[in-house]
């Protein structure tokens, strides 16, 4: 069964082809279109040659629901709230965009006047206060036609306890006007926080027309090319969805892609015999974190895609920082160099690049130092070399300023930068409690196995690995997914007054609920793997832990879960304080058949011959040996300096370090 | 200097800051320090108590304040026979280290080969510290006795044995025992945080590296911030403003700054403010002054957090003023002048850079406290909604709506999360309309709210703003006024205080409505543009009266099929209007 992962970004367009699915047969990259995403798409297939006869799935990570929000690029659509309530959407909790500084800008999915109210008021035990005057929803329909709206969006006070109010507006509104899209905030998101809840259903609403016509044409496009079997799109959690759902989960894809490395990033940690990794992404402009605990990335329940647009989606949690090679270098007020967080993007671009930038960029100083080889530039099909010349005259303008030479610049750059992005990485590790000595680092983006060295040095983790294609990692992870749907339910009620049996009938419900949708997708599966979970808290606590829970529990061994997770993660309990449920929550995957591979060690064998041997600089110009990535097998062992090169990135061995090929191909750098 | 070594020592130090944040917000039991991050935590010089690095994940409101205590407590330590290693010394006393009681300060020196390096220091918000009310905010309070126990610096370990007879004196005047005593190890423990990453720095740098780089960091920044202050035009800006009433005697507070730019020194005077208030309004001087910096850091946010960003200001604040409160003045609302002086600080910079500085927000705290009993259990429950409002505008843009208090990061709770939690049934959470001040650009609108009580309760508030309002600045025009009003057994009823109103009692189906100040405006209405008055008025965020009268616009009208309005802004009417009424302005000028 032979399978195709690809990835749609902003820049690239990515793909990963695999006959048996576990080793890659084909990479290749090609521009991407954001006019029409799905024809970038189909370059890739067209340029990487894939035979179509023994074609099973594609499996595909994009960025389209991520753009269209950056740029307000989605529906024109209306809010219905309870009467009282239309600001919701707005205000938001009280806050501010940053710490310091009073001024930013706001610019709501939804404006003021196209948020509607009506007459009707459900309490928190989902009692009816006011009865709903379907009237007056009547004559809502008719301003939103006036309004000339694509999607409606419905959500009302207590609808995830009582949904029937929000249900009758839609079956109204949908009487009036079959060609609407329309949204209960219920059936996004059964939990409670009404801004929270109204916002993701608003993000669904903005992004399902769009993803509607993309679905449509992604499927036809694919038909004239010839394929006629299942596509597959990666969603925010790190499982998969078929296209033909694509619009009703268009608010769970908007972290389709950097989901999508992390999940290929861990399969790759846990097959090399790493249960805890951190996984780090440096590609132009930023660099991403994430951490995996026992081959699992870390979930988180919601973020935000912008000032006050939260999203209420279980996500795999990444967190960015702005440090990429387009991070520009500069000297503060008090004389002392930064690096970014400004990049100079891919227009203007590191100075090397020849397009106009006069600002230094990490990349420069890659280039400056010789660890980027100028005359073969990654992932730049109009560049034949890179300016050298023009980096170091940018570097001596800078270094100037604080009496530092061309290369020493050149190398202050960099250790500002890994630096940050070591600092990132440890207080990721810290912020849960965990040392991070105990993880290896998977690096990859185009930039990331450049530095990665450095950020193990700094932060005292002993190994980096760089997996055989970090280039095109995030269309692999699509390879390696499974089917994922995440079913939650608010139940805020203590702890003591849940039965057992009133427990296993909820999870028994979310459990049918995600196994009937897998069924209908009718993708071949393994196996169905079904989780539970209750978020649970101290009562009068405001965040709260998931706690893993078993069917057949009673409040007394609920109770006794939450004490034993609360002390793992805090370190105490606070003793006979009463606990509450929040939520329940059910994670069901439909798991593929992947093809698994355990291999032994391998047999030390000699090291190939350098390519070259070019003088690079580390604190010093040394002659460092340079290996093409594919020359390199198994056993082999690398002594640092050296430089690794292949075609999406380069690999820098420091000196001190040795690098050793394992079984799968990954190179493992650690500090001798 | 190696500018390498330097730059990455200072990343260093600031990320043990961080790091110190992080390990409390993580180990703290209380929500206020693991949810809202009422916490802060840095490294000082042991000479001069100057602020190597604070981190950046504690509250504003703690920025400068922390140095100035570490300074007071030099000064006390030096009288009792120094710092020991394995000591930990602890105070809340607000005349000595700010802010209000329940913020304890815990400082621990670092030792290096036997001698005195560093210290290290950690604030936390305890969630009560005795006094008559539960939480410590004791709105009728005219002594600090009332508000709770009051620590001196002590030592909790002398030479690292733990002065047990102090603890059990805590635990036994705090109404959340065990509570507190968490959170007094979580913060002893931070210390060990702070002490591993600077050995580990000591040991990769040295000593006399380390030691030198401190210096040279505070001078950069010292040089960083003289850069900005060098940007300022010279001269001596006056702001005043008032406090509407401490709560007990119904007269307005003043606060009066004379801010001096010269060169690149800036000299803080507040003489002319008014003498301590009865109520518990009243600031003391370390908040005054940390006050000042987060103004500062509001407008020029890349301003670093270290003793030498301090070193270009002078103060001068008269002894036993409003803003330089003595004991036994209560300093519990402290958060209302603390409102005030961030204002007049803005009030005075926009007269020098108005380009840089945006109008005053909403100002006020206006906390509304509701407790009782719920009416199925019996449990007791205090409910706190502060006020979200609007900030100012500024030289490029609108001010945002439903921000949180400068100094603060605080949210406001969720309507059904709230509803879940307390025998209360919200009306109403809504942008108010026509509260920002108007001008070219114009204030963020305040946030109006309305509950209804399902069981019998008592409420407080603690606001400002009602008689004294949010200032506009460059021409902009000042924002509506709060307002708290009470249903009770179907009659209105606004506080003789106004916005300040202690244990009012409420039965099932009274009412409470609070309506905040929006931000001041920034610049003439008149020359706010068209299509921004028309915007603004089919977004509802100003009324047509004040698109009218205020900026000066001819607007039509048209009623839609669903009976919604429509209003359009006639330009060539509208610029005729306005130069009208910029001639009778300059008229009326002209004979005023």
């Amino acid at each position: 069964m032979a399978l195709v992962g690809i990835d749609v970004g902003g820049t690239f367009t990515d793909l990963y082809y695999s006959r048996d699915g576990a080793s890659a047969d084909r990479i290749c990259k090609v521009p991407s279109t954001p006019q029409d995403p799905s024809s970038g798409l189909l370059d890739s297939l067209i340029t990487a040659e894939i035979p179509l006869d023994d074609l099973d799935l594609i499996l595909h990570g994009t960025t389209i629901a991520t753009n269209a929000l950056i740029e307000r690029q989605g529906a024109r659509c209306a809010l219905v709230t309870t009467k009282g309530f239309r600001d919701i959407l707005e205000l938001g909790r009280r806050d501010r965009p940053s710490f310091y500084g009073l001024t930013g800008l706001q610019d709501p999915l939804v404006p003021r006047d196209r948020r509607y109210e009506v007459d009707e008021r459900v309490n928190h035990k989902g009692e009816v206060l006011v009865a709903l005057d379907e009237d007056e929803v009547r004559l809502l329909g008719e301003a939103l036609k006036e309004d000339d709206v694509e999607s409606v969006v419905v959500s009302l006070l207590h609808s995830y306890v009582n949904p029937a109010h929000e249900e009758r507006i839609a079956a109204i509104l949908r009487d009036m006007e079959p060609n609407w899209a329309i949204v209960t905030s219920a059936s996004v998101i059964r939990e409670y926080y009404e801004f929270e809840r109204t916002s993701t259903a608003v993000v669904q609403a903005y992004l399902q027309p769009l993803m509607t016509r993309y679905a449509d044409n992604l499927l036809s496009r694919l038909g004239d090319w010839g394929f006629s079997r299942q596509t597959l799109i990666m969603q925010s959690n790190g499982g998969l969805v078929p296209v033909p759902q694509l619009p009703e989960k268009a608010a769970h894809v908007v972290r389709s892609g950097p989901a999508a490395g992390v999940t290929a990033a861990a399969r790759i940690a846990a097959e090399a015999g790493f249960s805890r990794a951190i996984t780090g992404d440096m590609g132009g402009t930023s660099f991403d974190v994430a951490v995996v605990i026992d081959g699992e990335p870390e979930i988180t329940p919601a973020t935000n895609l912008d000032f006050r647009i939260p999203l209420k989606q279980s996500m795999i949690n990444v967190h960015t920082i702005g440090a990429g090679g387009g991070s520009i270098a500069w000297i503060d007020r008090g004389g002392i160099l930064q690096v970014g967080p400004r990049s100079a993007k891919a227009r203007p671009g590191p100075v090397c690049f020849g397009h106009g930038g006069t600002e230094p960029t990490v990349t420069d100083a890659n280039v400056v130092l010789s660890r980027i080889n100028a005359d073969d530039p990654i992932g730049l099909t109009n560049l034949t070399r890179l300016d050298v010349e023009g980096a170091r005259e940018a570097m001596k303008r800078l270094g100037a300023q604080i009496g530092l030479g061309v290369e020493e610049t050149a190398e202050a750059i960099l250790a500002v930068v890994n630096q940050n992005m070591a600092g990132r990485t440890r207080l990721l590790s810290i912020e849960r409690g965990y040392d991070p000595r105990d993880f290896a680092l998977v690096i990859f983006g185009g930039a990331g196995p450049l530095h990665g060295a450095a950020i193990i040095r700094e932060v005292g983790i002993r190994t980096m690995l760089v997996p055989p294609s970090p280039g095109v990692l995030c269309a692999m992870g699509c390879v390696v997914a499974d089917l994922r749907h995440d079913l939650s339910r608010t139940v805020a009620r203590r702890t003591e007054s849940f039965t057992a049996d009133e427990v296993d009938a909820i999870l028994a419900k979310q459990a049918g609920e995600g196994s009937d949708k897998l069924r209908e997708e009718s993708i071949s599966i393994r196996d169905i793997g079904v989780r539970h979970f209750a978020e649970m808290a101290y009562v009068g606590q405001i965040h709260t832990l998931r706690v893993p829970i078993e069917r057949g529990w009673d409040a007394a061994r609920l109770s006794r879960a939450f004490e034993e997770t609360y002390r793992n993660e805090y370190g105490n309990t606070l003793g006979e304080i009463a606990s509450t449920v929040v939520s329940f929550r059910t994670v069901v995957e439909g798991l593929r058949e992947h093809k698994k591979r355990d291999m032994p060690a391998p047999e030390r064998r000699p090291l190939v011959e350098p390519d070259i041997v070019r003088p690079v600089y580390f604190g010093g110009w040394r002659n460092s040996p340079i290996f093409r990535r594919f020359r390199l097998e198994p056993g082999m062992v690398i002594e640092g300096p050296a430089i690794v090169e292949q075609a999406d990135t380069t690999t820098v061995i420091e000196p001190g370090m040795t690098g050793r090929i394992d079984a799968y191909g990954n190179i493992l750098v650690e500090i001798a | 200097m190696d500018p390498i070594t330097l730059a990455v020592v200072r990343g260093a130090l600031e990320q043990i800051a961080d790091e110190m944040d992080l390990h409390l917000i993580r180990a703290a039991i209380s929500p206020i320090i693991s949810e809202t991050n009422d916490c802060a935590h840095g490294i000082y010089r042991a000479d001069t108590g100057e602020t190597i690095a604070q981190g950046r994940f504690g509250l504003p409101v703690f920025l400068a304040n922390m140095q100035f205590t570490v300074q007071n407590l030099i000064e006390h330590v030096r009288g009792s026979g120094g710092f020991r290693p394995g000591d930990v010394w602890i105070l809340n006393d607000p005349y000595l280290s700010g802010t209000h009681l329940q913020d304890v300060v815990l400082v621990a020196p670092h030792f290096v080969d036997g001698e005195l390096f560093a210290l290290l220091a950690s604030t936390g918000h305890w969630m009560d510290i005795g006094g008559a009310v539960p939480g410590g905010w004791a709105p009728s309070a005219q002594e600090i006795h009332t508000e709770g126990i009051i620590i001196p610096p002590v030592k909790l370990y002398d030479e690292g044995k733990l002065n047990t007879g102090l603890v059990s004196m805590f635990t036994r005047n705090v109404r959340l025992p065990t509570q507190i005593e968490g959170d007094l190890f979580a913060m002893a423990n931070v210390f060990s945080v702070g002490r591993r990453g600077l050995d580990s720095l000591i040991a990769r740098h040295g000593r006399d590296t380390l030691s030198a780089c401190i210096s040279e960091m505070i001078e950069r920044s010292e040089k960083q911030m003289r850069s900005y202050i060098a940007e300022i035009p010279d001269g001596v800006y006056h702001c005043e403003d008032f406090l509407d009433n401490d709560g007990i005697d119904d007269k307005p507070i003043r606060i009066a700054l004379s801010l001096t730019v010269e060169g690149s020194s800036m000299h803080f005077d507040f003489s002319g403010s008014d003498p301590a208030a009865c109520g518990p309004v009243n600031l003391a001087r370390t908040t005054t002054q940390s006050t000042c910096f987060i103004a500062l850091k509001h407008i020029f946010a890349d301003v670093p957090v270290n003793g030498g960003a301090f070193r270009p200001t002078q103060f001068t604040i008269p002894e036993g003023c409003v803003v330089s409160a003595a004991y036994p003045s209560p300093v519990s609302g402290y958060l209302e002048p603390i409102g005030r002086v961030f204002d007049v600080v803005f009030g005075a910079l926009a007269q020098a850079i108005p380009q840089r500085t945006p109008a005053p927000a909403f100002g006020t705290v206006g906390v509304v406290t509701v407790g009782g009993r719920q009416p199925d259990t019996g449990s007791y429950f205090v409910a706190v909604f502060p006020y979200p409002g609007g900030y100012g505008a500024h030289a490029r843009g609108d001010g945002l709506v439903n921000g949180t208090p400068p100094v603060s990061m605080a949210n406001f709770m969720s309507i059904e999360m709230s509803e879940h939690r307390y025998p209360l049934q919200f009306v109403e959470y809504a942008l108010r309309e026509d509260s920002g001040g108007a001008g070219r650009y114009r204030g963020g609108c305040g946030t109006q709210y309305r509950f209804m009580t399902r069981s019998e309760c008592v409420v407080s508030a603690l606001g400002d703003r009602v008689d004294h309002v949010p200032f506009g600045i460059a021409g902009g025009k000042e924002a509506a006024p709060s307002v708290v009003q009470f249903g009770i057994g179907g009659r209105e009823m606004t506080p003789p205080m106004r916005s300040k109103v202690e244990k009012q009692r409420m039965h099932a189906g009274d009412w409470l409505a609070a309506a905040s100040p929006g931000g001041g405006g920034f610049g003439d209405p008149l020359e706010r543009d068209l299509e921004g008055v028309e915007r603004d008025l089919n977004l509802g965020y100003i009324s047509r009266r004040t698109a009218e009268e205020v900026y000066g616009v001819v607007v039509s009208e048209q009623r839609r099929k669903s009976g919604a309005l429509r209003y359009s802004v006639d330009s060539g009417a509208s610029a005729r209007k306005r130069a009208r009424m910029r001639g009778d302005q300059g008229k009326t000028a002209a004979t005023g």
